[in-house]
């Protein structure tokens, strides 16, 4: 049996991937892969901690909604990452500009 | 049938966007201008429906319980609910005038709005970690779409693209932190979560890195400097209803979530006292946002951007009273953050009001340079433009000043030493004042320089009904404030 | 504890030896032919390579397939209550009804806005 430390050791790894992607990378698509690692790092952590807590399910399925609600997050961000490529041909978030001080 | 009555407020304003959906869909030849009638007055019976429950009292309806913990029927959620919803409305009617005179008119803002309002009101009475996200996120994706809204235009998008990186950015950090609290308690209610807190018996170690997680979303959420990047892009770029609607719904509504979140899971003397937890955190956060954003917003050229500071410097005047309500006299300081609320959100959507009626299609007013002379060419834009900017910047007897007064003085005589705080705060009203006071000068002062364009104000019975609405409340809150805040004082936020 | 993992080693050991084996084997054994174009185009199954290596997609299938995801993401909560559909009983079958309608109502609006139109 896998002791509880372990996975959460990998889900803060998986968050800490993630959040370097998001910050370190340029590009939209990379960028947005990233967010879905955060929250798949979330939902590790959840059901990790779900075997402690096991008088009810509620991390499990806390982690069904994160899952539907990332859907939902994704298809709004990829249409947005559309509509950019389609004005202005590039996926790169260092090219938006356009809006400074 | 208790359970009907006591979401009735949720209830409405779901019904009134599947339906709104429905007929945008069906019926495309509908002006569209009817669904913006529809929507406001959605919104407003939401409103009213959030009265009235308060009205009968949730303690008296039976069966209002059955949803708790995941939907409080509570009076701190009915209060958000009202503000939620006047603030939507108004919204929603500068969206009926907006709209068509740039050639945006499509019927999907309306319902991404209905949607979004609904979220915003689920946020304000999610009494459990899981309602809470569902909640924040149905709130955040309508709005993003809302603000990407203008599809032709590469502002829009790029501002709606930062804000999405952004924001889902910082619902990922609270989901960890809310996953680690889960951990640490085996709880996600807020209640359960607050009552093991207190025990004694959580890992402190999962609890600090949870709590800092946490305070960095909602910090993001309320755009609190160092996190609040993306709000002048974002508030720039989108179309100017869907900017009211983020100062207004989406700020009341991150609000809400930070006070509950903070007081009723995190509220334990282990996570809240001096030296140890989000208070110690929240009371820099609040200096810096203030000062930073007074002092950045005095050198834009760009009114819309200067309101988007604007709205952070109120966040940061509002972190004051929440870093208040952790104290024993907390109870007055969340009641004045509940009145701040409800007074920002009637001068703000006033304001971006104003700058939608002095634009038309073509000759849309940014800058201060657009504004030049209007007070004489146009009188009846310029004159609660200049109550709604009074109001902001705390002017007596406009709403704001009672906002800032009661929010002051919870702090001033809250228990520990946040005088300092107030100190700060009010020297931060002062600069504020002077860049509200610049728009005033340019409409009665300047006249336009020769052969620049200039901004014609558009014609619109919605956004004049929105503007009226505005004022009569901006009057009322601050001609007869003592009994809105009497009603906060009944709204305390429990688990 | 180290022996449950003594196949897992086995397999892996077995597959660095082939692969390794084959890839330097393969230029020991095969026959000497010079280099010539045809030679040196990537190897496609024995097709002729076609078109450039980025290839566009129609928007389409990306409205389709989000679509897909969002719809099919949904039938995750089903699972959960089939589960549990004694014990939740009518107040659970009425709950799952209302969230499927709310569903159907979305996809009518999909359809009704042309989302869902192949051909256009």
């Amino acid at each position: 049996m896998i002791p509880l430390e372990h996975y959460l050791y990998v889900a803060g790894a998986l968050f800490a991937i993630g959040t370097l992607g998001f910050v370190v990378r340029r590009n939209l698509l990379v960028q947005l892969m990233s967010l879905e690692l955060l929250l798949n790092a979330v939902n590790l952590t959840l059901v990790a901690f779900n075997r402690q807590h096991q008088d009810d399910h509620t991390g499990q399925l806390f982690a069904f909604f994160v899952i539907a609600v990332a859907a939902a997050e994704a298809a709004v961000g990829l249409a947005i990452v559309l509509a950019l490529y389609r004005l202005r041909r590039s996926v790169r978030s260092d090219e938006a500009t356009l809006l400074k001080n | 049938m208790g359970i009907l009555l006591a979401t009735s407020p949720l209830l409405i304003v779901a019904l009134g966007a599947l339906l709104v959906m429905l007929v945008e869909a069906f019926a495309p030849k509908l002006q569209r201008g009817e669904l913006a009638w529809a929507t406001a007055v959605t919104l407003v019976g939401g409103a009213l429906a959030s009265a009235s429950v308060w009205m009968v009292g949730t303690v008296g309806i039976p069966g209002a319980e059955a949803l708790a913990p995941y939907l409080l029927t509570d009076r701190f959620a009915l209060f958000f609910d009202f503000t939620i919803c006047v603030g939507a409305a108004l919204a929603a009617l500068l969206a009926g005038g907006y709209l068509p005179e740039h050639g945006i008119e499509r019927g999907e803002f309306y319902v991404l709005l209905l949607w979004s309002t609904l979220g915003a009101m689920m946020l304000a009475g999610a009494g459990d970690l899981l309602s809470l996200f569902i909640g924040l996120e149905t709130l955040s994706l309508g709005v993003y779409a809302m603000t990407a809204f203008r599809r032709a235009s590469p502002r829009s998008t790029e501002a709606a693209m930062k804000y999405f990186l952004l924001g889902s950015f910082a619902a990922a950090l609270l989901l960890y932190g809310g996953a680690l609290l889960y951990g640490a308690t085996g709880h996600t209610d807020l209640a359960g979560i607050g009552q093991r807190i207190a025990e004694g018996t959580a890992s402190p170690v999962l609890l600090l890195v949870a709590t800092a997680l946490i305070v960095a979303g909602l910090a993001f959420k309320v755009s609190a400097v160092p996190f609040h990047a993306w709000t002048p892009d974002a508030y720039e770029g989108a179309p100017t209803p869907a900017t009211a609607f983020m100062a207004v719904v989406v700020k009341s509504a991150a609000f809400a979530m930070m006070l509950r979140v903070l007081t009723v899971a995190l509220g334990a003397k282990a996570t809240s006292s001096w030296g140890a937890g989000w208070s110690t955190v929240l009371a820099p956060i609040a200096v810096a946002t203030m000062t930073y954003a007074n002092l950045v917003a005095g050198r834009q050229s760009s009114v819309k951007r200067m309101l988007a500071y604007s709205s952070i410097a109120h966040a940061g005047y509002v972190l004051v009273g929440v870093a208040a309500t952790v104290r024993s006299s907390g109870a007055e300081a969340q009641a004045a953050v509940l009145f701040y609320l409800l007074a920002y959100t009637v001068s703000t959507a006033g304001a971006f009001g104003a700058l939608v009626l002095a634009g038309s299609r073509g000759a849309e007013s940014v800058s201060y340079e657009d504004l030049a002379g209007l007070g004489r060419r146009h009188p009846a834009v310029a004159l609660p433009f200049a109550l709604f900017l009074f109001s902001l910047a705390g002017v007596p007897p406009t709403a704001g000043f009672f906002g800032k007064f009661y929010l002051f003085r919870a702090a001033m005589y809250a228990e520990g030493s946040f005088r300092w705080l107030v100190v700060i705060a009010l020297l931060n009203s002062v600069v504020g004042a002077y860049y509200y006071l610049r728009v005033l000068v340019f409409m009665y002062m300047r006249e336009p320089a020769p052969g620049a364009p200039i901004a014609k104000p558009m014609k619109s019975a919605y956004v004049t009904a929105a503007l009226v609405a505005c004022a009569l409340l901006v009057l009322a809150l601050g001609l007869a404030p003592g009994a809105s805040l009497d009603l906060a004082l009944l709204a305390p936020a429990r688990g | 504890m180290l022996a449950t993992y003594a196949p897992l080693f086995l397999l892996f050991a077995v597959a660095a030896v082939l692969v390794l084996g084959l890839f330097f084997a393969t230029p020991l054994l095969g026959a000497k032919v010079p280099p010539n174009a045809e030679k040196m185009l990537p190897f496609e199954c024995g097709a002729e390579t076609t078109g450039s290596r980025h290839v566009k997609l129609s928007v389409k299938f990306y409205m389709t397939a989000i679509l897909f995801v969002v719809f099919d993401v949904e039938a995750i909560f089903i699972y959960p209550w089939a589960i549990q559909f004694r014990t939740l009983g009518w107040v659970g079958l009425a709950t799952m009804t209302g969230f499927l309608a709310t569903l159907a109502l979305a996809l009518v609006y999909c359809w009704k806005k042309g989302a869902l139109e192949w051909e256009h």
